[in-house]
């Protein structure tokens, strides 16, 4: 990040008259937080604290970190975060997007280490799934920074960009636009980047001076890429690849000629027998692969229904009734088992969390998060990371 | 017979600036580096309190740093510096983001009467280092500074000192409600170093 450097430097006197500042005060051990331990628990557990975008606060910081490694206080974390789902549940007030937030900050700060027993991506989704046909939180920053949130801990960012423009969530703040092309340029889609940033100027999204900013920047970056083609790699979605090395038969006569001397060691092939070299009929060079793009015609219909549909028309039998031959005696060298001998084995957390008898709620979502358990938020953690709308109806992106 | 010398670890006024004013050089690269006021290829490693540290090669920069490191020996010999404190603000709007605040405390009797105390360059070195180990791993609960940045840097005099043609009197570019934490500590016997980071943590409906 390129910046400039203060040309001055001041000398400020500090007079007894003035009240002392805040930081005086905590530097005299007097402040309104007690002064840090010499070895507080952020300093300890650095490697393993998610750093937050807004930064954190350390007091909650380290309570937090010293509550995960106590189970009781970890046990009661979690029923604390069971009530801060219930309180979002029985919200009555006219903004019922502030509990999430409110929850999710909770989380952020009581789960320092983030992964998937936080349940913090499953939060995000929930939250903004409550919201996204709701006109009061379309422009909502609130509602955006959940959104961006959410799309940071995603496997691929770029299709949740795609569903806020189709839905028009959050389009006249810059931040959009910025995380947009920031994404977009870390895949080395530029000429998107560009596009994108170009898009909120013309909007006037809010602050532009930011994003008039941050675009200077990232054309100076992108002109030194260009500046260095080799490492520019296509800004196509579907990028022209060539495996392999595309040779000639003479290449190959000369390549053969000139490692005869390995040839013979390693395979005992007479070096006077020309190498058969397999070559497909329809292959070519990478340059022309344009070409037959446009040309092949093979696959311009996909054929009708009952086409495609053909494998899942047998008609289904009793399974059962079929038998599978065996060897006899197969199974006599194998000892059988007594199932007890087995010890499934069950983690700490897990073993602690009493199942909640959570009372029917007319929410799902809800419903959802405040049943979870650390193994099912683990799994509905990766489903969404990997498809973060799948939950979202088929139609929500136009 | 083998004759042995015992030597002490002696430190005087004049050594003890030196050691205060060299540690704000290198704790004032190591916070531009790690809070991405200048690109990290703009830095080149060395070796310094038993660490890789980390200094700019950005030539502004490098003078800035070592007129200021001047400035403060003198004012350190003196007796006469209470505070510095390095200021990162917004490039765009000014605003004060955060504040590395280095309190200094001067032992009197030092600088009146000339006494001369002991501490090894070991111990000394150990506690600048654990401060440095600090400044590295701030990322932890700080916020993320995702804008263009700038620097500057305030000293916190005696009312007695005349304002050096290179500085100017400033305001004490304070955050409003700010987050701190207090790193460690390190003590030459002479000059006490405490140190604290204050910063803003950002709100939900902030742009």
């Amino acid at each position: 990040m390129a910046a400039a450097m203060a040309t001055t430097a001041a000398a400020a006197a500090e007079e007894a008259v003035v009240a002392l500042d805040k930081e005086t005060l905590m530097l005299m051990g007097c402040g309104d937080a007690p002064p840090a331990a010499p070895c507080a628990e952020w300093e300890t557990f650095k490697e393993n604290v998610r750093p937050l975008k807004r930064g954190r606060n350390v007091g909650l910081l380290n309570r937090a970190l010293k509550a995960h490694a106590d189970p009781a206080q970890r046990a009661a974390l979690l029923a604390a975060r069971r009530k801060m789902i219930e309180a979002i549940d029985e919200y009555s007030g006219e903004d019922p997007l502030q509990p999430w937030i409110d929850c999710i900050k909770w989380v952020q700060e009581s789960f320092p280490t983030g992964g998937d027993c936080s349940g913090l991506v499953v939060i995000y989704e929930q939250c903004v799934r409550a919201f996204w046909h709701d006109d009061r939180y379309k422009n909502d920053l609130r509602y955006l920074k959940v959104w961006l949130e959410y799309a940071g801990n995603c496997a691929d960012s770029e299709v949740i960009f795609r569903f806020l423009e189709a839905n028009q969530i959050g389009q006249s703040h810059t931040n959009y636009y910025l995380s947009y092309a920031s994404v977009m340029e870390s895949k080395n889609k530029l000429k998107k980047a560009n596009e994108i940033f170009n898009l909120g100027i013309a909007r006037k999204a809010k602050p532009v001076e930011k994003l008039e900013t941050t675009y200077r920047a990232f054309l100076q970056r992108s002109s030194k890429k260009k500046a260095h083609p080799e490492d520019d790699t296509t800004t196509d979605d579907h990028p022209v690849r060539n495996f392999g090395t595309v040779l000639n038969r003479g290449e190959i006569r000369g390549q053969h000629a000139e490692n005869s001397h390995l040839v013979k060691t390693l395979q005992r092939v007479d070096v006077n027998r020309p190498l058969a070299v397999y070559t497909d009929e329809n292959s070519l060079p990478s340059h022309g692969l344009a070409r037959t793009r446009s040309n092949n015609t093979a696959w311009q219909t996909l054929g009708s229904q009952a086409d495609r549909n053909k494998e899942n028309n047998m008609r289904p039998a009793k399974w059962t009734s079929h038998k599978i031959p065996q060897k006899v005696g197969s199974r006599a060298a194998v000892q059988p088992t007594r199932v007890s001998s087995i010890e499934v084995f069950v983690d700490d957390e897990c073993a602690e969390e009493p199942v909640p008898q959570v009372p029917k709620s007319t929410k799902p979502s809800i419903l959802k998060l405040r049943q979870a358990t650390s193994r099912n938020l683990k799994q509905e953690t990766e489903l969404l990371m990997e498809n973060p709308l799948r939950n979202f109806p088929l139609t929500s992106l136009r | 017979m083998a004759s042995r010398t015992a030597s002490k670890d002696i430190i005087t006024l004049r050594g003890s600036a030196a050691i205060v004013s060299e540690f704000f050089g290198y704790a004032a690269n190591s916070i531009l580096y790690n809070r991405g006021v200048y690109p990290e290829e703009s830095f080149t490693k060395v070796k310094k309190y038993g660490l890789t540290m980390l200094l700019t090669q950005d030539e502004g920069v490098k003078t800035f740093i070592a007129n200021l490191n001047t400035q403060l020996s003198e004012w350190l010999e003196a007796g006469k510096l209470q505070r510095i404190v390095l200021v990162i603000m917004s490039k765009a709007t000014s605003e004060v983001l955060e504040r590395w605040n280095f309190s200094i405390q001067t032992d009197p009797e030092v600088v009146d009467k000339g006494v001369i105390k002991e501490k090894s360059d070991k111990e000394i070195m150990r506690e600048i280092q654990a401060i440095m180990r600090q400044v590295a791993s701030c990322i932890t609960y700080l916020p993320c500074l995702d804008e263009p940045c700038i620097f500057d840097v305030l000293a916190y005099t005696d009312m007695d000192v005349a304002v050096p043609f290179t500085w100017v009197e400033s305001d004490a570019k304070l955050i409003e409600n700010p987050q701190m934490v207090k790193l460690h500590s390190f003590d030459t016997k002479i000059h006490k170093v405490d140190t604290l980071v204050s910063y803003k943590v950002d709100e939900w409906d902030e742009e």
